[in-house]
């Protein structure tokens, strides 16, 4: 017996499907709510010294997330206070945008810099010390466009 | 199935997640696009979901292991979906009113003309978008995209045989379909 389906994509294609394509102004769209999903994610979200404090705390030796909160509230920061869920949001940023690398060991998450974070510490540093100006690291972000 | 330009998904690019979905929406979205039109049957709603799905890869990027290939795992979260979205309130209210519709003489007048203009070439291809679901859905993955039964088990999460058993009577369904119109 003849396989009955045998003629069914070349059908579909010359029929239903004729006119059925994915627009480009539906692709568009598609990449606008990426973007928009993106935003609540910038780094705006957080105060220059935060993001410097959550930097440095790692620059010595690799820590994980309950390490690094104990560091920033040393440091008299208390932008996780009663809210450490975002700390996580953003060690997570970091680590999306390669500034930031983990590394698991007996199920801990390790936070470091990696080169690009070292990189943009050291150089957020020396732009703080030459202008005297704060906001220099979200400067830097914005230079690489991240 | 041709898999030779496959994307790479790596934890290295997870970085440009934006990047990858407008790579899958370059290589996949029409295929994409037949797929759930053949779910939903309808190519505003299709489009719609289509775009929602490609969101939905986005969101779920970090969650592709390798297991399947790219485009299996779209396959996956694109009939799934399209279940939801078949399952939904919003569509079963929507059809609820297209059947009292159906009732009403105008209607069904442009429904008559509509399968009578119909020729030989499509007659095929509407007969295969008239069976139910779960034929439609093991047919046209099979035949129009091309996937092995077992590709297919995976992206429907239904068990072979029973994928085998479908497909056969899907063929005999569509005989009698066909018979009946000559």
């Amino acid at each position: 017996m003849t396989d009955p389906f045998i003629n069914l994509k070349r059908s579909l294609k010359k029929t239903v499907f004729k006119d059925l394509s994915f627009s480009c102004e539906r692709k568009h769209a598609v990449r606008e709510k990426i973007r928009g999903k993106q935003s609540h994610l910038h780094f705006h979200t957080w105060e220059e010294e935060t993001l410097v404090a959550v930097l440095e705390s790692v620059q010595q030796d690799e820590k994980i997330g309950y390490d690094i909160s104990t560091f920033l509230f040393q440091k008299n920061i208390n932008s996780f206070k009663n809210n450490e869920g975002q700390l996580y949001t953003l060690l997570h940023f970091f680590e999306n945008k390669g500034i930031l690398q983990s590394n698991w060991k007996d199920e801990k998450k390790y936070y470091s810099l990696t080169r690009k974070g070292k990189k943009l510490l050291v150089g957020a540093r020396k732009q703080e010390h030459a202008k005297v100006e704060r906001g220099t690291l979200k400067q830097l972000l914005e230079e690489a466009s991240l | 199935m041709n898999d030779s330009n496959q994307i790479a998904v790596t934890e290295e690019n997870l970085e440009d997640r934006e990047l990858i979905i407008d790579q899958l929406m370059d290589e996949y979205s029409d295929i994409i696009l037949h797929l759930v039109y053949t779910y939903v049957r309808n190519q505003a709603t299709a489009e719609d979901l289509t775009q929602e799905i490609f969101i939905k890869c986005y969101e779920k990027l970090d969650q592709f292991h390798h297991q399947s290939s790219i485009k299996t795992w779209l396959y996956k979260i694109a009939a799934n979906h399209c279940k939801d979205y078949l399952r939904s309130w919003h569509y079963r209210k929507i059809t609820l009113n297209e059947k009292l519709f159906e009732y009403l003489p105008s209607k069904s007048k442009e429904v008559e003309e509509e399968i009578v203009t119909r020729n030989e070439e499509n007659s095929l291809a509407t007969a295969v978008m008239t069976l139910p679901l779960k034929y439609r859905e093991v047919v046209f993955l099979h035949y129009y995209e091309e996937l092995t039964i077992a590709e297919i088990s995976k992206v429907t999460a239904v068990n072979i045989n029973t994928l085998k058993t479908r497909l056969k009577r899907a063929k005999e369904l569509l005989k009698d379909e066909m018979t009946k119109e000559v």
